[in-house]
């Protein structure tokens, strides 16, 4: 499949991803979005680093192998962020009990 | 040396003062006192070791020592018969400045003359700093504190006042930074040499567009000090809200520093440029003659009426620099030193009627002559000052500006000396109504002004709220008056002292 | 990895150690005390550790990270930064939460991450710092959950963070396309001469947002009020020095592998950020009336200043950004740690009023206060002038004379909301309130104590800052 398609999709995936966030009015949706578009880069990546590996010579066997590294990385990281923004949105259920972010104006402008 | 010294003074001075809060009250007054006084006589001495000016080209006083080596910058001082007699003003007129607060500050008195002495240091740095950065250092030095006795020890309006004072100085400052650094690089362009140093910046060659907007930021920062007419509608409210010895302050020193600065680099470094506007420097000169005297025509409050008679006098200046004849800039020395002493004398005593009657409307005033005849008598010696009449200092320096103008500019000279008919017309009615006429004043002041203890400055007229001169108000008004007659009847000291640096001045701007 | 690899990152892992330490400590219930000094122990020992190996630097460790005295320096201001802020946590944590121990493990992760920065060289280590840095702050800003202020703004900040973060990772894998590296240098040989397609500069324009957020530049600010007023006093103060600091450094770096100042493009899009930035913030600081959110916008300018020296992308550049960013946190952190001690138990400082007539109450902490909002405002005596003198001289060497101009006219703005400030301070006290006894005098004192000498250190370095400038550059030899 050409690289194209790939990136057709993640950018596709991302932009849904982004639409979510700046729509929806739910807390745990715009989060379940913003993993969507890490992950659209997880496949992003990934597809980059096969690229990258049958582009380079024979001779360099471990061509393009950072990309899938990477991926590891996020999918970690995107774990810990995740933890810690619903631990923050059950405190915010706790105070407001709603998970609604348009209860978020009290700080004046 | 001397230099570092008088510096040093004032600045430790002022920690002093401000330690001495803890301390005792009344040894705050006594430390800033010993400190002015301290530093009038080294000045004077100065002044009788050098007071025949120095060869051309020559300084008096040079001392140099690195300060910031990364960025080229030095501490470097100097001095020559201008700065000499610049510096004698500070002094005198600092001793002044501290007796005037004697009586007025009661609260928080050790910040006070710590604000009070800090912006004489400045001052006096701004007089003899020969590296652009460090002039520009002092420069803001002696803004800082001076905003701060606006802001603390003003009238009921003195955040408006103080505000505005800040921000049209530093406006003009940051300006001024610019081209500093403008100039720093295109020397460094042409010579490869970093340098900070008014010397050798002095030789720089510029193409006559960078110099013009070079000269310009220059320019901006010292006729909003001056101030020249479209700037200097901070002076009123600055000098109206400051306390007796900040308004003296003000009126007597900072404006200097603008006349000080186009003298000293603006005309010096762009000589080429100060031709190209000579015609409209003088121009707005004159406007700020006549504009200001009408003004003060028009002024009920006492400190804003003494404040627009400045922007008047100070149009002088002005129209005397930028017509670069000798006689005219020897005008324009005697122009400072001589406005700095009487409108210093007419805050002083503007400060001392506000003591007594707790207001600066002139309609609430009227007919003092009978309660204080002594002021009276000193009030209208210095009226007559400022209106120039022959004898006394002003009139030499107004004189001398004219005669310089008038072949330069005879059209534009004449409207100016229109404003010595201004002068006259202001300083007349302005005596008129505090001194003369029927007295409107009650001998005894509506009581929720006056507490015990205010009024026993004037001993035996204690009951009454007008009550004449106290010694230390007395000794305060003859000295200036003294001065301002010297200055008047022997002028030629002073112009010795300036005269190389007059003729260094005509030279770089004569085509 | 040889020996002394491993030896250069010895700072880095005391640091990774002291969050470890706390743990520990937490574990074995020892008292917030107790874990107040250890903490201040441990960042002592990370800076004894950057003396010892400074001789063999420049380290580097491929691929991920090099340690060199560019990267000393930047460490170097975030370590003072978090050690000031460590101090001045003891006594408003004290006396808010009954449990305030995971804070400093949450402060040493957010520093290790930040200092992470400073070192990578490549796109992983940059993401892991990063992310390291702003999960701990979600935590941080949050702390104080029975604030509806604190709840509001970490969230604010965990969705935007998180969004921005999703952008600069799409930002890296449009890179990663086009060049099939992520180290800094070897991008940057990948680039060189070559020209590059619009899927790149779509990544490279998703970076820019990304870094733009995280140094709360315009037009990408619009978190940085509301964070700054949310978050706890000190957190606030982190956010303003060590996060920043971090994010700028690894721009620099990124930035001086790249050639980024080579574009004229790229050179004219920094630029415009950095003037929007000076003057919107300085604008809309103008009609605040509390002070943390007064300080988030003049933040914002002061990063549009700082930008300025970042522009010419040299030797000359680093140096100035490194003396004002020192210069900066010296500055925000004596006017923050104000903000903390006059805060109570209920509510921070913030509003302008309980600062009215302060200096007559308490004059050290108005003098303090004062004198780096002079700082902040760039007047001579103070380190702040030095600092805007220098960007100033740099912007002025390399001929950028709009930003140079444009900095000096909106100084002059901000001028008026710093007097506002001050003159607050000056203005005649209100009836005196009921003093309260300190709860921890040795903490009081010690925080005072602290004040006094950040005070200090912005006179000296406004009147002698040249021994500075001359440390800076010899560290920026180690290369």
């Amino acid at each position: 499949m050409p690289i194209e398609r790939y990136i057709f999709l993640a950018i596709a995936l991302f932009c849904i991803g982004i639409a979510g966030v700046l729509i929806r009015r739910n807390a745990i949706i715009v989060f379940m979005c913003i993993e969507l578009m890490l992950n659209a880069v997880n496949l992003l990546l990934v597809a980059f680093s096969k690229m990258h590996h049958l582009k380079a010579t024979a001779a360099n066997a471990t061509a393009g192998i950072e990309g899938q590294l990477f991926v590891f990385f996020i999918m970690v990281v995107a774990a810990a962020e995740v933890s810690v923004g619903l631990a923050i949105i059950v405190m915010m259920y706790r105070n407001v009990h709603s998970v609604d972010i348009n209860f978020l104006n009290r700080l004046k402008h | 040396m001397t230099l570092i010294w008088i510096i040093a003074i004032f600045f430790a001075g002022g920690l002093l003062c401000w330690a001495a809060q803890f301390v005792n009250r009344v040894l705050i007054k006594w430390i800033a006192l010993i400190a002015a006084v301290a530093n009038l006589a080294l000045v004077g001495a100065a002044y009788a070791e050098y007071r025949n000016g120095s060869a051309p080209g020559d300084w008096l006083i040079d001392y140099t020592v690195n300060w910031i080596p990364s960025f080229a910058i030095k501490f470097h001082i100097a001095l020559d018969g201008l700065s000499l007699v610049l510096l004698l003003l500070t002094a005198f007129l600092g001793v002044l400045a501290v007796l005037c607060s004697w009586k007025e500050i009661k609260e928080r008195v050790g910040f006070y003359y710590f604000n009070l002495l800090w912006t004489l240091a400045g001052i006096t740095g701004v007089f003899v700093a020969m590296d652009l950065f460090l002039f520009y250092f002092f420069w803001e030095v002696m803004i800082v504190p001076m905003y701060f006795l606006i802001a603390i020890w003003g009238d009921s309006n003195r955040r408006y006042a103080s505000y505005k004072f800040f921000i049209f100085t530093q406006a003009g400052g940051l300006l001024m930074l610019v081209s500093i650094l403008a100039l720093f690089f295109i020397n460094h362009a042409n010579t490869g040499n970093y340098t900070f140093d008014f010397f050798e910046l002095q030789n720089i060659t510029l193409s006559v567009a960078e110099g013009r907007w070079i000269m310009l930021g220059f320019l901006v920062a010292f006729v909003i000090k001056l101030p020249a007419v479209p700037f200097h509608s901070w002076l009123p409210d600055a000098h109206s809200e400051a306390p007796t010895a900040g308004s003296l302050i003000l009126a007597g020193l900072l404006l200097k520093t603008g006349a000080y600065g186009i003298m000293r680099f603006v005309i010096t470094l762009f000589p080429q440029n100060s031709a190209e506007i000579a015609q409209w420097a003088m121009l707005v000169g004159v406007i700020g003659i006549i504009y200001g005297a009408m003004l003060a025509f028009a002024q009920n409050d006492l400190k804003r009426f003494i404040a627009y008679t400045s922007v008047s006098h100070m149009g002088f200046i002005l129209l005397g620099v930028y017509s670069f004849r000798e006689m005219a800039f020897d005008g324009v020395v005697m122009q400072m030193l001589t406005h700095g002493i009487s409108t210093g004398a007419l805050f002083a005593m503007a400060g001392m009627i506000k003591e007594r009657l707790h207001t600066r409307e002139m309609g609430n005033m009227g007919g003092l002559w009978t309660g204080m005849p002594l002021m009276g008598g000193l009030a209208l010696l210095f009226a007559m000052a400022s209106l120039g009449l022959p004898m006394m200092g002003n009139f030499i320096a107004e004189f001398l500006i004219l005669v310089g103008a008038y072949e330069v500019n005879p059209t534009l000279t004449i409207i100016a000396s229109i404003g010595l008919v201004f002068a006259a017309l202001y300083s007349l009615r302005m005596m008129q109504r505090v001194f003369f006429g029927p007295r409107t004043t009650p001998d005894r002041h509506p009581e929720p002004f006056l507490r015990q203890g205010e009024l026993r400055e004037g001993s035996a007229h204690s009951a009454s709220a007008v009550y004449d001169l106290s010694a230390r108000e007395f000794t305060i008004l003859i000295s200036l008056s003294v001065a301002i007659v010297i200055l008047g009847l022997f002028p030629q000291p002073v112009l010795d002292s300036v005269n190389t640096v007059v003729q260094s001045l005509i030279q770089k701007n004569t085509p | 990895m040889s020996n002394e690899q491993l030896l250069a990152l010895l700072p880095f892992m005391v640091l990774a150690g002291a969050s470890i330490v706390v743990i520990l400590m937490i574990a074995a219930r020892l008292s917030h005390t107790a874990i107040q000094v250890a903490g201040f122990l441990m960042l002592c020992f990370t800076v004894l550790a950057m003396g010892y190996v400074r001789d063999i630097l420049p380290q580097e460790i491929l691929p991920l990270f090099i340690i060199d005295g560019f990267a000393a320096l930047y460490t170097g201001v975030i370590i003072f930064s978090v050690g000031v802020v460590g101090l001045l946590s003891y006594i408003y944590f004290e006396e808010r939460e009954e449990n305030p121990k995971e804070y400093y493990i949450l402060l040493f992760l957010a520093t290790l991450g930040a200092a992470v920065l400073t070192i990578s060289r490549h796109f992983v280590s940059l993401f892991l710092g990063l992310e390291i840095l702003s999960v701990s702050l979600y935590a941080l800003i949050a702390y104080l959950r029975n604030r509806n202020n604190a709840i509001e703004s970490g969230l604010k900040y965990l969705i935007l963070a998180a969004l921005t973060s999703a952008f600069l990772l799409l930002g890296m894998a449009l890179f990663y396309m086009e060049t099939g590296s992520m180290e800094f240098n070897a991008i940057g040989q990948k680039l060189a001469g070559s020209d590059p397609g619009v899927l790149f500069k779509l990544g490279l324009a998703l970076m820019v947002v990304a870094i733009g957020f995280k140094l709360a530049l315009v037009p990408f600010h619009l978190w940085a009020a509301d964070v700054y007023q949310g978050a706890p006093a000190p957190v606030t103060a982190f956010i303003a020095t060590a996060s920043k600091v971090g994010v700028f450094a690894v721009l620099m770096r990124f930035s001086l592998a790249v050639n980024l100042q080579q574009s004229e493009f790229l050179l004219n899009v920094f630029s415009g950020i950095a003037i929007a930035s000076m003057i919107l913030g300085n604008i809309l600081a103008l009609r605040q009336q509390n002070i943390k959110r007064l300080l988030a916008y003049s933040s914002i300018a002061h990063l549009g200043y700082l930008i300025v020296a970042f522009l010419p992308g040299t030797r000359e550049g680093i140096e100035a950004s490194v003396f004002y960013l020192f210069a900066y946190a010296i500055t925000i952190l004596s006017a923050f740690g104000i903000v903390t001690i006059l805060s109570t138990r209920m509510k921070d400082a913030e509003d302008l009023s309980v600062y009215r007539g302060l200096f007559w109450r308490k004059p050290l902490l108005a003098a303090v206060l004062a004198v780096s909002l002079f700082s902040l405002a760039g007047i001579p005596l103070t380190a702040g002038f030095f600092a805007k003198f220098i960007v100033l001289l740099t912007g002025a060497n390399y001929n950028l004379w709009l930003p140079v101009i444009v900095l000096v006219l909106t100084s002059v703005i901000g001028l008026y909301y710093y007097l506002r400030i001050i003159s607050t301070l000056f203005a005649s006290a209100p009836a005196a309130e009921p003093r309260h006894k300190p709860l921890h005098p040795f903490f009081h004192f010690v925080t005072y104590a602290t004040l006094f000498v950040l005070m200090v250190m912005i006179c000296v370095l406004g009147v002698f800052p040249g021994p500075a400038i001359e440390g800076i550059r010899q560290f920026l030899m180690i290369r």
